[in-house]
């Protein structure tokens, strides 16, 4: 009987987070955009090759096909300056940077999430420590810790695991984008630090409440507390600050890509192509049009939906 | 309060060698090294090197000398520049970039507070979704990409301003304002989402009961609780504003401080990047620790111990 | 609300379009004579930009290119690169002859040479110059550009001579004591105590510390015997090979005849210091209150970061001839940044690559502006020969051939198909001997000039190597595959540039459509890069370049000189070691040409490196800029720039600026070189009366 006071309790609270969510125009705006986005990155490739043979890799070994040109009917996008498809590279680069933003904002999720409960729950020296700790790491420029990342565990050196992740996710035969999977972890390091200060912030207020002084009373273990209790309590503020973390991560790849440091060719993200493209305006200008529309207004419903999740999640806290 | 301003001053100190640190031991792990180019090296030019610099002694010699001297305050001289010390770099740098990171927060708080005010006072009318929009382009459009398209419109296509570098009042414009979007883009957004719900809390509702003035109760009231978050939004955008913001100051050929500070990265320019890593880590804190305080200001609800 | 929505919506997107939209009416503006603002700067000072920041103002010091033209403003050496061939013209020395044995150079300084503060530049200054880059404590980068002279390099590395009980000193060969130095008949110039010294047979010497000692005593039996019970004397910087003979007069002396090494004293390492103001300064003597420099221009304020202003030095001995009033050098690095000042008027010239590669078809309508020409460089792709499957030579060979090199320089637009190691179109003399040589060696092979340039793309005979090296290509639908190549051995490195990576893209395409071949691409941050490349840790294949330091094939035969050379492929064979040193001792020009290709045929046949392009220098400058000539290096003799108002008589086209005959440049060239024709004549007379 009291499980389902709970159950039904629980269901109203993100129905009712539903509901609101709905009345939000812009985040629906938001929402239908990403997902068609999401949607036509995933099956834009393949659809291409089918349809028109062309690859985001493609360069036509003709020597005076490799230029830039115009959009046509063959190529809606035009090409690059290799002569290769734009609207194949767009939809390839929106795979990686979706994949950038999503992957590094898991890790930020996992490491972050744990880290900030488990300080704001332990509280007092162990807290103060590993808030101090989070300080530090918050004032080593973070250029210097992807710069270390990627050259100590690039290349030879590159952890098995993330060799593997690579080749499941890109298929065999890809080693180049092993690079790229140290990328997101290297941007998902260095984005958890806000996320635990979120975190802890929350559990600092949740955990003299009731329940958990009598889950304590009942002898449940620290961990399950931190884990079963505490976080799905605090989940409404993580996942608006997930959303948000999304857009950060995408310009902080199109930052690294600008500075030589991104992803790795000839993967391309809609960073790289947009950093590309702007040393090209005045000449080329729908280099630059191109992904870089499609890169901000992806960004802009990332933001929209992720202000519409605070409204309707949790319209009392401020962000940040 | 005065005894925790004091505890946090104290600590800035132990956390920035900390920082310094572990600065320097991720470039210790980072390969290659300051002084190689495209040749190589005669062995014996390298050993000249690696002897006067000191590179020959044990880490922990090396390591100790350092911190030594960096508690002494001296960096001692870049390795890229020889002959330039680092502290004199950071000094003579730091006002390129301090001046267009203060100009261009000033501009991104004008333009961000007004709108989101305006947004927050008009909520759901076309001047909240328009200012909201536009805000979102700001966060939407990387400024290596609003740079340059600033510059070829006013500087090439209608040769208002020069297009880079250095020097008058002209020169400064482009460059504040590809700055402050992205900072007016999230000052907006605070100021709306602070002002809005300070607008629903009792101390409003009850100052707006006493029959005080629309004016007295937005200015008065309303605008210091909805600044709040603002206000700790100012602390670290402040400190990385000051210290230099690499995309705009390579775009316009300013020489500030950030771009030579990635410059010290990429040139592996040892005590240049423990002496820009010091001087920020510092900047940081304190400006956190300002922020900290001001709160006690604006929200009397906020006591410290 | 949903209107509201649109409304808003729309006002950021119509914002964005208005702004890329206002940039494709720019774009048509852009149609005219010139590229940007074409204005004469009022205050005959030029405006140019020399790449990034400066390391230093101190010529042994610095490495860099970008350094290099700053230098060659600021200082001057005993000889300077003539503005249009960068051949040796005279300079502080107005005169010079070269000893019988092409060991010994006798240098004739101007008696009117001063400082920047009104000191007489004398052969003391020369010596302390040439010394002072060479000390270890200086530790300069550039010091092995001196190894040519006599005990450079042992006074560079610390080493010690070998003493006797006796006071003789062990000499190298067998070590045997050193004869008494006795005065020698083919002596050249004066006779002094230093010169028999220097010109004695040459002297042992071993590690100047006790470890390195012991190191090679360890190994070398013999000469752990021969070290015992000797004395070890420092080799000093007063043994090296440089000697003041009087106040006008510097003789060198090299080991062994280097006829490249005139041409080599341009550099920026051989230019003259001032020695009173490096001792009173120290570290500071480069701020711009204490530098005293020996050039046309002198520093006015030096800005980092932002600018160097320098204007023209009224102490210089040919001040005359000084034509600009000053050079505003701007540090920047960034292509886009700094045509966009060029375009506003606010820059006057750039440097070499700096034209982006999608600017190139644009830029080049501007004839008078844009400049393409060869440049003393190549970009080429090394390959780790002692790693499986790149030991394999026909594997090495067949990458080679599958590459499509004209329509690489066709996508490149700035570049030229290399199908050798050295640049085309850069050593005229050269490619005729080299040509000569050519034909001999592969007619005996039973091979024709033909087939060699042939090698520019062959796709259908790289899958035939490719099958006989053990790596069958198979016909798979329109194109090519070949399985059983390891793909996951070797992979095409380069250091994080875009045009690095268009290269490495191109080719991995080609492999890719020629052979069935993916390889991985991997890019590196530059300071990881080096020495990842540089130790051959890479796989496979590795971009790799080099730009000449002199005008001499040498300087590219050299890279795969000595055992711990800078060809980062791990090859090393010291019959190509003998081959150049036998060269080198040649006197004959052509002849010791026809000797240099054939190290060259003989090292290309090995295939450890892929050639790709001869470089072009690929640049703008304004057309009222005269005297600047687009040479292999891009290094410009300032003093015979000037700006000329006159627009009647400005750049029409730099296609042919090369043979267009300045008067005024001419004319100066011609004053210069005077006194070293009339040295040169004068010996003619006196060996025809002999």
């Amino acid at each position: 009987m009291v499980e389902n006071v709970q159950v039904e309790k629980g269901t109203s609270l993100w129905a009712d987070a539903w509901k609101r969510l709905l009345k939000n125009k812009l985040a629906v705006f938001g929402m239908i955009i990403l997902g068609l986005m999401i949607i036509t990155v995933i099956v834009g490739p393949p659809l291409i090759r089918w349809t028109t043979g062309l690859t985001a890799d493609y360069i036509p070994s003709d020597g005076d096909l490799i230029r830039s040109f115009p959009p046509s009917m063959q190529h809606p996008m035009g090409t690059d300056e290799a002569g290769r498809d734009l609207l194949a590279r767009v939809l390839q680069g929106g795979r990686i940077s979706l994949m950038v933003g999503i992957i590094s904002t898991i890790v930020s999720l996992i490491v972050g999430v744990s880290y900030g409960a488990i300080a704001g729950y332990l509280g007092g020296r162990i807290d103060n420590f590993m808030m101090r700790v989070v300080d530090i790491i918050y004032a080593i420029p973070y250029i210097l810790i992807v710069i270390v990342l990627l050259s100590v565990f690039g290349g030879p050196n590159t952890p098995g695991w993330i060799g593997w992740l690579s080749e499941k996710l890109g298929g065999a035969g890809n080693q180049g984008l092993s690079q790229i999977f140290l990328l997101f972890f290297a941007l998902g390091l260095v984005s958890w630090l806000t996320m635990a200060r979120v975190v802890r912030g929350q559990i600092l207020s949740l955990k003299n409440q009731e329940f958990v002084l009598a889950a304590k009373a009942t002898g449940v273990s620290t961990f399950a507390i931190i884990f079963r209790h505490l976080v799905p309590n605090a989940l409404g503020p993580v996942i608006v600050y997930a959303t948000l973390t999304v857009p950060s991560v995408m310009l902080t790849e199109a930052f690294l890509s600008y500075l030589g440091l991104g992803v790795q060719a000839p993967y391309a993200s809609w960073g790289s192509l947009a950093a590309d493209g702007i040393k090209n305006i005045a000449i080329f200008p729908w280099q630059l049009i191109f992904p870089g529309v499609t890169m901000a207004l992806t960004l802009f419903s990332l933001n929209f939906l992720g202000d519409g999740l605070r409204d309707a999640l949790d319209p009392q806290t401020r962000k940040f | 309060m005065l005894s925790f301003i004091l505890r946090r001053l104290l600590i800035i100190v132990p956390m920035a060698l900390l920082v310094v640190t572990v600065t320097w031991a991720l470039i210790r792990i980072a390969p290659g090294n300051f002084y190689s180019t495209e040749r190589t090296l005669p062995p014996a030019v390298e050993a000249n090197i690696k002897k006067k610099y000191g590179l020959d002694r044990p880490w922990y010699e090396q390591y100790g000398m350092m911190m030594l001297n960096i508690v002494k305050l001296d960096f001692g001289d870049s390795l890229r520049y020889p002959g330039q010390t680092v502290n004199e770099i950071i000094r003579r740098h730091l006002p390129y970039s301090a001046t267009i990171g203060f100009f261009a927060y000033i501009l991104a708080l004008l333009i961000g507070l007004t709108a989101g005010i305006i947004a927050a006072l008009k909520q759901n009318s076309i001047w909240d979704y328009g200012s909201m929009a536009l805000a979102m382009l700001g966060l939407s459009v990387p400024n290596f990409v609003l740079g340059p398209v600033l510059v070829l419109v006013f500087a090439l296509g209608l040769y208002l301003v020069p297009p880079s570098r250095w020097g008058g009042i002209s020169s400064l414009i482009l460059p504040v304002i590809t700055l402050s979007a992205i900072y007016a883009a999230y000052i907006a957004r605070l100021t709306r989402a602070g002002m809005l719900e300070v607008m629903r809390s009792d101390y409003v509702r009850t100052a707006r009961a006493k029959g005080l003035d629309e004016k007295t109760v937005l200015l008065k009231h309303a605008l210091r609780g909805g600044i709040i978050p603002v206000v700790s939004f100012t602390g670290p955008a402040l400190a990385g504003l000051l210290a230099g913001t690499v995309v705009v100051e390579k775009v316009f050929a300013i020489p500030g401080l950030g771009n030579i500070f990635i410059q010290s990265v990429f040139n592996r320019d040892e005590p240049l990047v423990l002496g820009i890593v010091a001087f920020i880590s510092i900047l940081i804190m304190i400006f956190n620790l300002a922020v900290d305080i001001s709160y006690g200001f604006l929200d009397p609800r906020i006591r410290y111990e | 609300m949903q209107e509201f929505i649109g409304k808003s919506l729309a006002v950021s997107l119509i914002c964005c379009f208005v702004l890329l939209s206002m940039t494709g009416c720019i774009r048509s503006s852009a149609e005219q004579k010139y590229f940007g603002i074409v204005k004469v700067p009022s205050d005959n000072v030029l405006r140019y930009v020399t790449g990034s920041e400066p390391e230093s103002l101190d010529p042994q010091f610095v490495t860099g290119q970008p350094e290099a033209r700053i230098m060659m403003a600021l200082y001057e050496g005993l000889v300077e690169y003539h503005p249009i061939t960068m051949e040796p013209i005279p300079a502080i020395a107005e005169s010079w002859e070269i000893g019988p044995d092409g060991t010994e150079y006798l240098f004739h300084l101007r008696k009117n040479a001063k400082f920047s503060n009104g000191d007489p530049i004398t052969a003391k200054d020369v010596v302390f110059s040439f010394r002072r880059g060479l000390s270890p404590e200086l530790a300069s980068r550039n010091a092995n550009l001196a190894y040519y002279l006599k005990y450079a390099e042992a006074y560079n590395s610390a080493r010690a001579f070998v003493r006797n009980p006796d006071g003789s000193f062990l000499v190298k060969d067998g070590g045997a004591p050193a004869a008494e130095p006795a005065a020698k008949a083919d002596t050249f110039g004066p006779d002094s105590e230093f010169h028999r010294f220097i010109d004695a047979p040459e002297r042992l010497t071993v590690p100047g510390d006790e470890a390195g000692r012991k190191k090679l005593t360890d190994k070398d039996a013999k000469m752990k015997a021969l070290l015992e019970g000797k004395q070890f004397v420092p080799v000093r910087a007063e043994d090296v090979g440089i000697e003041a003979v009087d106040d006008h007069t510097v003789r060198l002396k090299l080991y062994q005849p280097a006829p490249f090494f005139l041409g080599l004293l341009a550099h920026q390492f051989f230019r003259v210091v001032h020695q009173p103001t490096i001792e009173k300064f120290g570290r500071a003597w480069t701020k711009p209150e204490n530098i005293v420099t020996s050039g046309p221009f002198r520093v006015a304020a030096h800005k980092p970061y932002d600018e160097l202003n320098t204007v023209k030095e009224p102490n210089y001995w040919d001040a005359a001839n000084v034509k600009l009033a000053g050079i505003d050098f701007y540090p920047l690095d960034e292509q886009t940044t700094m045509l966009n000042l060029y375009k506003a008027g606010e820059l006057d010239a750039t440097y070499n690559h700096t034209i982006p590669a999608a600017w190139n078809d644009t830029v080049k309508q501007f004839k008078a502006e844009y400049s393409l020409h060869p440049e003393v460089a190549v970009d080429y792709y090394s390959l780790s020969v002692k790693k499986p499957p790149m030991d394999n030579l026909k594997v090495r060979q067949a990458l080679s051939l599958a590459i499509d090199r004209e329509a690489l320089a066709q996508f490149q637009r700035t570049k030229k198909p290399l199908v050798d190691f050295t640049p085309e179109g850069i050593f005229p003399k050269y490619e005729e001997a080299r040509q000569k040589v050519y034909t001999e060696l592969l007619t005996q092979q039973g091979s024709s000039m033909a087939e060699w340039k042939a090698r520019i793309f062959d796709a259908e005979k790289a899958r035939k190597l490719m099958t006989e090296a053990g790596f069958p290509v198979q016909q798979a639908g329109s194109g090519w595959s070949t399985p059983s190549f390891p793909v996951d051995k070797v992979s095409i490195t380069y250091n994080t540039s875009e045009s690095n990576q268009k290269i490495a893209e191109f080719i991995q395409a080609q492999w890719k459509q020629n052979l069935g071949i993916t390889l991985p691409l991997k890019n590196m941050e530059f300071k990881t890069f080096l020495p990842y490349r540089s130790a051959v840790e890479y796989d496979g294949v590795v971009r790799n370049g080099w730009v000449g330091d002199y005008m001499d094939p040498f300087t590219f035969l050299n890279l795969f000189y000595s055992q711990q050379n800078d060809g980062a492929t791990g090859w090393w064979d010291p019959k190509y070691d003998k081959m150049l040193d036998d060269a080198n001792k040649e006197v004959d020009e052509m002849k010791r040409f026809e000797m240099l290709a054939t190290a060259e045929f003989y090292m290309m046949q090995q295939q450890i490196i892929v050639p790709l392009c001869t470089a072009g220098t690929s640049w703008v400058k304004k057309p009222f800029i005269k005297g600047m000539y687009p040479n292999p290096g891009t290094l410009h003799a300032w003093k015979f720039v000037y700006l000329e108002k006159d627009s009647a008589k400005w750049t029409k086209s730099m296609d042919d600026i090369m043979s267009e005959k300045d008067p005024a440049v001419t004319a100066q060239i011609d004053q210069l070189v005077a006194t070293q024709e009339a040295l040169k004549r004068s010996k003619a007379v006196e060996k025809t009366a002999e």
